[in-house]
């Protein structure tokens, strides 16, 4: 089991804010690391307006894309995660830990908005990832603790029904 | 771009009009096709104009038969100039269309702009495009009021379409110039030769300024077949829309068994790869592909 350290992300000078600058895109990229991103990834305002927000159209190996900066619902935030550097306090990688078993996670990055595009297809409501953000309700309503009131409140509701 | 919002005086005669294009086979740049109209009674006076086969004459010279058709009166014409990008998205789109159907939908609507203008076009020449026979009874079926000749070597038999085919060539020649200015940033060069795929300079120009991550520049046709060769070896991208293919069945086979051909690796965790599935749980979290994560 992997922990996190999220401690990284209180402090507003330790990390860096990548807000506005997050894509989600419909492919599969087979490569990590960095990429000049912004020289031949250039997203352009379109006209089209959707639900009260404004789309936007870039293209990425030859494919349209159509897309939408949302921001992430308050009481949530984004963040970037990187292994946990393994090294002692000499700056040497302990003997006993492979990288591949290190599943210490920490904060690199944090943003509260993305961009997410869909190929071919305006963002819409109905877009799978738009529709995740429904589980943050039902998962606050899932964990919420039962009050008494609650349970008096649901009992008299069914009376009223019958 | 056309030559003027205004209907010419002599749109109320009976005219004809001739369509070429240029850049059609080129791996870069946009693909034009331009159009020239005039009155049927004006046609005498187009061969005195001296308008040959664009291929045929040298670039200063098509720009000064360029500049002077313009200024002709008598004559009216319109382009219309389609972006590499529009280009590659349509025919990589999740519902392709071939060059072939971009071509025809183009020279369509220029037929359909000067008929808006108010023109009364009676007469048509065209290139061949496909099976011409086939290109002739679509044109007819949407335009029933004009008669079509759809014509190998158009651009040679008939001054019209001659005209049609330096308005292209120019037009194509200046926006891949004025593309060249607008581009920053890394080191791009002009030396890239005819942009036709068999050209050694125009191969030596795509490996040049090849990306392993985005492919290459937008000037480039990233649906034609070079650029898939060239990017074999790269990173690999993977498309829902791709994938949708493979399990289909029928028309778009043809398409994937290229794909597979150029380095696409089959491997049966890839859908999950491209996006969670939600697999084995309940409809709520399958619908909005959310999975639980207990190993990370």
């Amino acid at each position: 089991m992997g922990t996190i350290d999220l401690r990284a992300a209180t402090d507003e000078n330790s990390i860096a804010d990548l807000s506005s600058q997050v894509h989600q895109l419909p492919c599969c990229i087979r490569f990590d690391g960095p990429a000049d991103v912004s020289h031949f990834f250039k997203p352009q305002s379109s006209d089209v307006e959707i639900d009260g927000v404004r789309t936007e159209e870039a293209h990425f190996r030859g494919r349209k894309l159509q897309g939408a900066t949302i921001s992430l619902p308050s009481g949530y935030s984004g963040f970037v995660l990187g292994q946990a550097s393994n090294l002692n306090a000499n700056g040497k990688r302990k003997a006993s830990m492979p990288a591949e078993e290190n599943q210490c996670w920490e904060v690199k990055a944090k943003f509260d908005n993305l961009t997410y595009w869909n190929h071919d297809s305006l963002p819409s409501k109905d877009d799978t990832f738009l529709r995740s953000f429904h589980w943050f309700s039902i998962a606050e309503a899932l964990h919420k603790p039962v009050k008494v009131e609650d349970l008096v409140a649901v009992s008299h509701c069914g009376k009223d029904k019958i | 771009m056309e030559s003027d919002c205004l209907t010419p005086e002599w749109a109320s005669q009976p005219c004809l009009i001739g369509i070429d294009e240029a850049g059609r086979g080129p791996v870069l740049g946009p693909m034009v096709y331009g159009c020239m109209y005039c009155p049927i009674s004006y046609q005498s006076s187009l061969a005195s104009l001296h308008f040959a086969d664009s291929k045929t004459l040298k670039e200063e010279k098509r720009e000064e038969l360029y500049e002077n058709l313009k200024l002709d009166k008598s004559l009216g014409w319109a382009v219309d100039v389609i972006d590499p990008r529009e280009l590659s998205a349509k025919m990589l789109a999740k519902n392709k269309t071939n060059l072939n159907g971009i071509s025809h939908n183009s020279a369509m609507g220029l037929i359909k702009r000067v008929l808006d203008m108010g023109v009364l076009l009676t007469e048509a020449y065209l290139d061949t495009v496909g099976d011409p026979e086939k290109y002739r009874i679509k044109l007819s079926e949407r335009f029933p009021s004009i008669k079509f000749v759809v014509s190998k070597k158009a651009d040679s038999l008939f001054p019209i379409v001659s005209g049609a085919s330096i308005v292209a060539k120019v037009t194509r020649d200046r926006a891949l110039r004025e593309w060249l200015v607008e581009e920053t940033g890394e080191d791009i060069n002009r030396n890239f030769g005819s942009g036709y795929p068999g050209d050694p300079e125009t191969k030596v120009w795509l490996v040049q300024h090849k990306h392993s991550v985005f492919g290459f520049p937008s000037l480039v046709r990233f649906s034609w077949g070079t650029c898939t060769t060239l990017l074999k070896g790269e990173v690999e991208v993977a498309w829902e829309a791709d994938e949708t293919e493979e399990s289909g069945n029928g028309s778009s086979n043809k398409r994937q068994a290229k794909l597979s051909s150029f380095g696409f690796k089959t491997c049966d965790k890839r859908s999950e790869e491209i996006e969670s599935s939600g697999k084995g749980r309940c409809k709520f979290f399958q619908a909005r592909k959310i999975q639980q994560l207990t190993q990370f």
